[in-house]
């Protein structure tokens, strides 16, 4: 079992959130005002004399420099995901240890059953070292240890964290239980008053002799004296009971959210922070080894919520991307009133597989063709970036698009011979109106945008009728080829319904 | 006497070639003067012949033409060349004006050409220089023929081009700009003019049977740039059936409709 454990989660939370408050005294506060207590020190704020509990006055008192922070549950809450992710991504068995009250509430810690580790380990000490470090690079100051059960490796994680600060690691050895915990003291164990004031009684303050006494009686009738809980702790401390198994997770999702302090109505602003959430987010679906191809996005102001879905062509865990969309999106549709809360969460998904055709030329590959598709649907727009479709649609102007993937079958028809030359169309979108003069039903003269003066030669009319049935599709046509006296050769139409003509299409 | 070939000629005007082969001298990047790049073919005998193969891969070429001329038909006989044999390519549309019944009746397997519809010219720029960057695209067409100012495509002037001849380079990607006018200038390796020479009219139905026109070699630096090939487009059969009687369209008579 491993424990990875963070001492002041509030504090860390906020200096993950804000990395310009690393190293400064900070305090998190419960509420601002005069009766303000602190929840949860800097390190450096503990150097300097401020301690859990303490009044707000009191603390400015010890530390003038003090920086101050009201609690966010939303930051807190991101900060215990995070843990969680980073112990994930050493195994799938991990859970929350149950969180503890009183002086010990800003603690958070999760516990890992390694013995079925994600990927191939070296040794204890080389997992309890990458855990820390996995942990220092999503900005928390996590220590890590493995023992052999869940409350020795949490004590040895506590201990560790005294001892040698954030980043720390321990490894217990199988049958170095006993000498561990001799020197330590028994209230480390969490005891509650009743069992505190027996063992005071018996003069037991340290933990070696306590164990020495379940060693020499039984420890059923020690159990009658503390209670079955305290001697089946007891017993999982020394490596002798039975560890309850972790289930293994599988949820995918990620969350992370930020609340501000003030309402920010500016999009400047907002993007800078939007950046760092962002960063945050993709930092811990990347630790799991995911990315993703959709991010749910809310804003929220005051009682309003504005939820929106961003997508890509291809799951990207790339910031640059993603936070490029999310500019694109707010700059399309600003939010209606200044945002107090952002909320992101994706479901991770893993990124492609780069699995090549054997017999077709390599082309680019799939997991970075997924990420310069999202790149340009990000730099173009997402309706804009696509396969070609021939649209299933009599329309003579009608075009589709698809979403690039090529390595499906082949779907082009019939190829032309061997040195066919095919003479090849370019739309015009809109159709361009021309001003036609008529002979017998043929154009003689055309004044338009592109093609002016004589007609040289024609052919047609083709009808094209269709959408009958629709009042807003209903389409006729009669189309000619026409080719110009300025050199030009131009399809030409006349639209029954709109009485007009048009250009809609150059042969080029 | 033996007379020097031109690379060797090169190659003591330049120097030696530093023993590094990751570190390539900008004029082979950019010119191609002492290595024949491979070449990407076009489907059409004459104009392979008048490229000596095709359109060089890893250069920036470009196909010029006023409207009419069969430059897009040229363009997409390359791609339809490039994504039949499997490679993938991609079409920056900056006129909107990609049909894609023509790409397939081309020839062109939809499903390995990127379309890229409708962007601005300074996002198709962009997007070129990230399709080059990606690697694994044969072929990318730049397409300026229309949406584009003819000021505004000339006015991008050197630093684009030779960033985007430079993209090409490393991605060993043949990038052709299809244009009015040619404003690559000297940062093409290759350039290729068309005219159309002859329309083609049936008569009897009237039927517009085809274009004939001439591909002219205006610029070759990796060759001698000399020469011509006819070209005969041929309109594909699409599915129109006869035309209707004359006279019996667009309320019969001989008025005037604007």
């Amino acid at each position: 079992m491993a424990c990875l454990f963070v001492p002041d989660l509030p504090a860390a939370a906020e200096v993950r959130a804000h990395p310009e408050l690393a190293g400064l005294p900070l305090a998190i506060v419960s509420e601002w005002g005069p009766r303000a207590t602190v929840l949860s020190v800097s390190p450096a704020a503990a150097r300097a004399g401020v301690h859990r509990g303490s009044a707000l006055a009191h603390a400015r008192s010890v530390c003038a420099k003090l920086c101050v922070r009201v609690a966010s549950p939303a930051r807190e809450r991101a900060g215990r995901d995070a843990l969680l992710d980073v112990a994930l991504s050493a195994s799938p068995r991990a859970e929350p240890a149950p969180s503890c009250g009183g002086g010990r509430a800003g603690e958070a810690a999760v516990h890992i059953d390694v013995s079925m580790p994600a990927a191939p380990l070296r040794s204890e000490a080389g997992l309890a070292t990458a855990l820390a470090a996995r942990a220092r690079a999503l900005a928390l100051p996590a220590v890590a240890a493995v023992a052999g059960s869940r409350p020795l490796a949490e004590l040895a994680a506590r201990c560790t964290a005294e001892r040698e600060g954030p980043g720390g690691s321990c490894v217990i050895p199988a049958g170095g239980e006993a000498a561990f915990l001799a020197p330590l003291p028994v209230d480390l164990l969490d005891l509650d008053d009743a069992a505190a004031e027996l063992l005071t009684r018996f003069g037991i303050r340290r933990l070696g002799p306590l164990l020495e006494l379940g060693g020499q009686s039984s420890w059923s009738r020690l159990a009658a004296r503390l209670g079955p809980e305290l001697v089946g702790l007891l017993a999982r401390l020394r490596g002798e009971g039975v560890e309850p198994p972790i289930a293994a997770a599988h949820d995918r999702r990620i969350e992370e959210s930020l609340d501000f302090e003030a309402p920010i109505d500016n999009l400047e602003p907002l993007g800078f922070a939007l950046r760092g959430l962002l960063t945050r987010f993709l930092a811990r679906l990347a630790l799991r080894h995911l990315a993703c191809g959709e991010i749910e996005v809310e804003l929220r102001a005051g009682a309003a919520r504005d939820r929106r879905r961003l997508a890509l062509a291809a799951p990207t865990g790339d910031p640059r991307v993603w936070l490029r969309r999310l500019r694109q999106a707010l700059e399309c549709e600003p939010p209606s009133a200044p945002v107090d809360f952002v909320r992101l969460a994706a479901e991770g998904c893993p990124p492609r597989r780069d699995q090549l055709d054997l017999f077709r030329p390599p082309g680019p590959a799939p997991a970075a063709l997924g990420a310069l598709l999202a790149e340009l649907e990000v730099l173009c727009g997402p309706e804009r970036v696509g396969a070609p479709r021939v649209a299933d649609d009599h329309r003579p102007d009608a075009a589709a698009m698809a979403r690039f993937d090529p390595t499906r079958r082949a779907s082009a028809g019939e190829a032309p011979q061997a040195g066919d030359a095919v003479l090849a169309l370019r739309a015009l979108r809109p159709p361009l109106p021309a001003e036609v003069r008529l002979c017998a039903g043929r154009p003689v003269w055309i004044r338009s945008a592109v093609a002016n003066g004589e007609v040289v030669h024609s052919a047609g009319p083709w009808r094209t009728t269709g959408g009958w049935w629709s009042e807003g599709q209903r389409f006729a046509f009669d189309a000619f080829d026409v080719a110009t006296s300025d050199g030009l050769l131009v399809r030409l139409r006349y639209d029954h319904l709109r009485r007009i003509w048009e250009i809609d299409a150059l042969y080029d | 006497m033996v007379a020097p070939r031109a690379g060797s000629l090169t190659r003591s005007a330049l120097g030696e070639f530093p023993p590094n082969p990751t570190i390539i001298h900008p004029l082979v990047r950019l010119g191609g003067l002492s290595e024949a790049p491979a070449r990407l073919p076009t489907g059409l005998d004459p104009v392979d012949r008048l490229l000596e193969g095709g359109f060089p891969r890893g250069r920036l070429s470009e196909i010029s033409g006023p409207v009419s001329s069969g430059r897009t038909s040229l363009a997409l006989a390359l791609a339809a060349a490039a994504t039949r044999a499997g490679e993938v390519a991609a079409w920056l549309d900056v006129a909107n004006a990609f049909d894609p019944a023509s790409a397939q009746a081309a020839g062109i397997d939809l499903d390995r050409l990127l379309w890229i519809r409708d962007s601005r010219l300074r996002e198709a720029l962009e997007g070129a220089e990230r399709l080059l960057a990606a690697q694994g695209f044969v072929l990318v067409v730049l397409d300026l023929c229309r949406g584009v100012e003819p000021g505004a495509a000339r006015a991008l002037g050197t630093p684009t081009w030779l960033r985007l001849a430079r993209a090409a380079a490393a991605s060993g990607t043949a990038l052709v700009v299809l244009g009015r006018d040619r404003f690559v200038g000297s940062h093409a390796a290759l350039a290729v003019d068309l005219r159309a020479t002859r329309l083609r009219f049936a008569t009897s139905p009237e039927w517009l049977e085809g274009l004939e026109t001439r591909v002219v070699l205006a610029r070759h630096r990796l060759g001698s740039a000399e020469g011509f090939a006819p070209v005969h487009w041929k309109v594909p059969p699409l599915a129109r059936g006869m035309p209707l009687r004359a006279g019996s369209a667009c309320g019969g008579g001989g008025a005037s409709a604007s």
